[in-house]
């Protein structure tokens, strides 16, 4: 479907004559490049990692550090994570501390325009102070001579000159708020979660062109297989979620509700678990607002007795064995499924993702593990996973027990 | 909390065996240590991870594949074929052993095992390995990759792992059928 998207563009276009083409012009003189003190880049280390710039700079098993590589799916085509270590034929080292501003800033580089997978949308509330200290970092850390990957985007996404369209329709100088607060662990909650974390590019639905939809913010996305469920403090709440629960996630990847899989596994690996505590209370309070709602009490849901009791029945041949009989779960071995934060999203697609294909085996910090959980695409079929799902759901997750058999099939 | 019991049939190394009344929430180890004596199948972790548990399972199609009977309920196998390690040897009418199956046979030969706890699981996967190589030979210069793909879950610790391995590729090499000529 290219003719639609297009039509997007052709509108962007015309507002582009319209506006005069005023957006672009934007140049300040270069600052004078004061050399980076040892505080400075300490500080740019850190702010890379709330910003999670390794997630999509640095490949995976091995690769150089922000050496790039790393491939990010998207409706589109698939892009690319960029070298930005400062090494003058392939990553930033010909950037001025300028440069790197606009493209956190603007999305644009110095040789071209970046793709909005960049977060820029996000980065471009970051103060210059912050991102001057990432400059400083990014520029200590070794150059790698490691050549870019071409991106693989469809027609007509591949013509670059598109995004300054898109610029002008979406790219706005602050993203809405989920949330409410005042305080100042609020507001530094809000630049953590917004402008470096850029919650919002998973977690905020997006429309036909890639846009965030900021009349939801954070109300839950599906950019990736496993969806990012709605973060909103309503949402938390539904789902048994506290402030304390939830720093507790991020410094450890495992709360009572469940651990970190699907992208944000290697949120909590490359991310969270460095910030502060007062850095990761600030997020929670942030996310949840300076009145946090209180954590829903789980209710069973009422559901056709037969059928619950089929799912009982698989529960108990293929999962209980880890799961615990009465999803209890295991300590270091898997999460409980009762009040479990994936079984009580309205939403049963991760429920039901996790199930057919399995997630790997997690290694959290300070020694936390989950074991391998393997998928049951060839052990269940629609009906069966659909039972099973929906014995989850009304037992342990509040939920109505509506999964259809069509439901799953559409997602394997 | 009262515990609910079911009636479970299933086949056993080729036997039927039940209805037999079964609480719904057992696991099969303990159904097969515990209601049909047999109890060479070895609960190690307990968590499905350290294989010496692992069972076959024969499917209706005449695929086989390794189960791990510690984190599976009994009452899945209602209905259904499963092979532990007491079924690989073939027995008198006194039961006594008259004749190892191909894969003990060389374990023995090879001394793959110290301790012998894994033994069980590792014996059941070369089995499940050798079937599938029955159906789906491979090029001679796949085997080792095979056979060690077969086998990575399981673990060992006595570190017999080299025996196990040389046990398995003298099967997969000297039984007809299971490797394609060399490329």
């Amino acid at each position: 479907m290219i003719a639609k998207p297009f039509r997007f563009v052709l509108i962007g276009l015309v507002t582009a004559i319209l506006a005069g083409c005023g957006a672009e012009a934007s140049s300040t003189a270069d600052k004078a490049a004061a050399p980076a003190s040892a505080e400075q880049v300490a500080r740019g280390k850190y702010l890379a990692r709330a910003a999670d710039c390794a997630a999509c700079h640095t490949a995976e098993d091995g690769g150089a550090p922000f050496a790039g590589g790393v491939a990010l799916e998207t409706p589109f085509g698939k892009l690319f994570g960029t070298n930005i270590t400062p090494d003058k034929d392939h990553g930033i080292g010909n950037w001025s501390a300028d440069d790197f501003y606009k493209a956190l800033h603007d999305g644009v580089a110095p040789d071209k325009r970046l793709y909005p997978a960049m977060p820029y949308t996000s980065y471009r509330s970051l103060s210059r102070d912050d991102t001057d200290a990432l400059y400083a970092y990014f520029m200590s850390v070794k150059p790698a001579k490691v050549a870019n990957k071409e991106d693989e985007l469809h027609f007509p996404f591949n013509l670059r000159f598109g995004i300054v369209f898109w610029n002008m329709l979406f790219l706005k100088d602050s993203l809405p708020d989920a949330s409410t607060g005042q305080s100042a662990s609020w507001q530094r909650g809000r630049y953590l979660a917004g402008a470096l974390g850029h919650c919002a590019e998973c977690h905020t639905p997006r429309g036909k062109l890639g846009q965030l939809d900021l009349d939801k913010p954070l109300t839950g996305g599906v950019l990736a297989r496993i969806g990012a469920p709605d973060i909103t403090p309503a949402g938390l709440a539904a789902r048994g979620w506290t402030p304390k629960d939830l720093e507790t996630f991020f410094a450890t990847g495992v709360a009572p509700q469940g651990s970190a899989y699907g992208e944000m596994y290697p949120v909590i690996h490359l991310s969270s678990q460095h910030l502060s505590k007062t850095d990761l209370t600030a997020m929670a309070t942030y996310l949840m607002g300076d009145k946090p709602p209180a954590p829903a009490p789980l209710k069973t849901v009422a559901a056709d007795a037969a059928e619950l009791n089929a799912g009982r029945q698989l529960y108990t041949a293929v999962c209980a064995g880890c799961h615990g009989r009465e999803g209890e779960g295991k300590p270091n071995v898997t999460v409980a499924m009762k009040g479990n934060s994936t079984v009580r999203n309205a939403d049963p697609r991760n429920l039901i993702v996790a199930t057919l294909d399995g997630i790997k085996e997690q290694r959290f910090p300070n020694n936390g593990a989950m074991q391998e959980m393997p998928g049951f695409a060839n052990k269940l079929n629609d009906k069966e996973m659909a039972q099973l799902a929906n014995f989850l759901r009304a037992s342990w997750g509040g939920q109505a027990a509506d999964v259809t058999a069509d439901a799953v099939k559409a997602l394997r | 909390m009262s515990i609910a019991n079911k009636p479970l049939s299933m086949t056993i190394n080729g036997k039927a065996v039940g209805p037999l009344n079964v609480p719904d929430g057992l696991m099969m180890i303990d159904f097969l240590h515990e209601y049909v004596a047999l109890t060479g199948s070895r609960l190690g972790c307990g968590q499905g991870v350290c294989r010496a548990c692992v069972a076959i399972l024969d499917n209706p199609d005449g695929t086989s594949e390794e189960i791990r009977t510690c984190i599976t309920g009994a009452h899945f196998f209602q209905g259904k074929k499963v092979r532990t390690i007491e079924g690989h040897a073939k027995l008198n009418e006194k039961g006594e052993v008259v004749e190892l199956s191909q894969i003990q046979q060389k374990f023995l030969e090879h001394y793959s095992f110290q301790c012998g706890y894994c033994t069980p699981g590792f014996v059941n996967a070369a089995t499940v390995l050798v079937e599938k190589l029955k159906r789906q030979p491979v090029d001679k210069d796949q085997v080792e990759e095979t056979i060690t793909e077969a086998l990575n879950d399981h673990i060992c610790r006595c570190t017999g792992y080299v025996r196990y391995y040389e046990a398995v590729k003298d099967v997969v090499m000297n039984t007809p059928g299971l490797v394609k000529g060399s490329k």
